[in-house]
């Protein structure tokens, strides 16, 4: 009997510790973000999301995703906004924010290798979602950084873009993505 | 209706015949996420295993297969965060209803393999398995055999060796620990003695001359006219049916939106199709009981 009790301490004791790391939201609680106001004199950013490019593939688009609800007209999932930025923000940062803020879907994952959080889908719309070359890229200021969004850092005035790229990032006119290539 | 003992119609048909049907009917499970097809092959293969094994065991087999069922329709949501309809956010990932409702069909797909399998293992015994591939590929047809009755074999010898320790009194005490442990001791045991059981049958199988060239074996399996006809019918189903998915009739998704389901002319087809093909099993054995039921009484 002593032993099944020890026994039966150390699975609560590790169900106790699996259930502390755990953070149950419901829907709306996950989405209430707190935006700050913009003023004169705090530091802001641009912000816009599109699939442009899905437009001329459509045929490679996944059949389930062929409509208005996925792929807004255009192309365009979140139209070029201004946010506040925040002492040490990084581009992830920034996008996660808009994203509930706006009430987008949005998966990424975190990979300790790439060292960022990879953006696997947003709005639905997932890398290989539209040809096997497909995914999200991110630009800033117009150019491409050839690393993790988790990782630059971004300053006053910055126009971060989210582009969605049917061809490995040639069709939006990342440079790198061709050399690879 | 369905006992263990009595005569079963799959028993007597050719191994070609057998072989062909089940392993089709459980490609055209396994290469298919559709509902409505993996809700009927389910249903078949229980009906099924409950003619080849009878009610009790198949209630015993349900009993285990329902929590499997339900943990990993729990399970997929915490590992894909596609799908519309968010239920809560988990650390900041979203639970939808599209992953649950995906990781049910995906157990209840596992679920009728393992079935289906279980009916296979019953009725295609090695010397059948031998038979058919022995000639063509001897090394690999014996290890397939081999690997095709471990689990089976596994399970029969775990009890004997758990039977003879607690004859023994070993771990005989009340204490849910010690029967864990005891069940560990079992397990290692029992690996010792799957390594040595497979080098014999290797040694044994080589002593008999098996697998050299010139090397005859005799055979008792008819090619019947009913082998033919059920042949022939078995392999137009299923060539029909396999068409039929490939063709994308019976295309469903389930990310990020699950598709309606269309009741078309030729999907209601496709599925009574599969229906017919993986009902036959069941219908041939209650058939076969009733013969057998009715020659009984003549006596």
């Amino acid at each position: 009997m002593k032993k099944d009790l020890v026994a039966i301490a150390v699975v609560v004791f590790i169900l106790v510790i699996l259930l502390s790391g755990t953070k149950i939201q419901s829907v709306d609680d996950y989405y209430l973000t707190h935006i700050d106001e913009i003023t004169d004199d705090s530091e802001t950013i641009y912000i816009s999301i599109d699939c442009k490019t899905v437009l001329d593939n459509w045929d490679k688009l996944d059949e389930s995703l062929q409509n208005e609800k996925f792929i807004p007209a255009e192309g365009i999932v979140l139209e070029k906004s201004q946010y506040v930025l925040r002492p040490d923000d990084n581009a992830f940062d920034v996008l996660d924010r808009a994203i509930r803020h706006n009430e987008i879907q949005m998966e990424a994952v975190y990979s300790k290798g790439f060292g960022s959080n990879y953006v696997k889908g947003i709005n639905h719309l997932y890398e290989f979602s539209c040809g096997e070359l497909s995914g999200w890229m991110y630009k800033v200021n117009g150019e491409f950084p050839s690393y993790g969004a988790s990782k630059y850092e971004l300053q006053d005035g910055d126009y971060v873009e989210w582009v969605y790229s049917c061809d490995l990032g040639r069709d939006v006119g990342s440079e790198w993505g061709a050399q690879t290539a | 209706m369905g006992g263990a003992n009595s005569m079963k119609y799959f028993h007597n048909c050719h191994p070609v015949v057998m072989f062909s049907y089940l392993i089709g009917v459980i490609f055209i499970t396994m290469f298919t996420m559709n509902p409505i097809f993996i809700g009927i092959s389910f249903l078949c293969s229980i009906s099924f295993t409950f003619m080849l094994f009878g009610a009790k065991e198949t209630v015993k087999s349900l009993l285990l297969a329902m929590p499997m069922i339900i943990i990993i329709a729990l399970t997929n949501p915490l590992f894909v965060h596609k799908g519309e309809t968010v239920l809560f956010f988990l650390n900041n990932n979203p639970m939808t209803l599209e992953a649950m409702i995906y990781g049910l069909f995906a157990a209840l797909m596992l679920v009728s393999v393992f079935y289906w399998f279980k009916c296979y293992n019953r009725l295609m015994t090695s010397d059948k398995f031998i038979y058919l591939f022995g000639q063509v590929i001897p090394k690999l047809a014996l290890m397939l055999s081999m690997m095709l009755n471990f689990v089976p074999k596994f399970i029969k010898q775990f009890k004997a060796v758990d039977e003879s320790q607690k004859a023994m009194g070993i771990y005989s005490g009340s204490s849910y620990t010690d029967k864990i442990k005891c069940k560990f001791r079992v397990l290692s045991s029992l690996i010792t003695w799957s390594l040595e059981n497979s080098i014999e049958t290797a040694d044994s199988m080589k002593a008999r001359g098996y697998g050299l060239k010139g090397r005859t074996s005799y055979s008792v399996f008819p090619w019947k006219t009913s082998d033919k006809l059920l042949m022939s019918y078995f392999g137009v189903m299923i060539i029909i049916v396999t068409v039929g998915l490939f063709t994308g009739y019976a295309d469903f998704d389930y990310y990020p939106k699950i598709t309606r389901m269309s009741f078309e002319i030729i999907p209601i087809l496709l599925y009574f199709g599969g229906f017919i093909l993986m009902f036959t099993s069941t219908i041939m054995e209650i058939k076969e009981n009733m013969l057998w039921h009715y020659l009984k009484s003549k006596i």
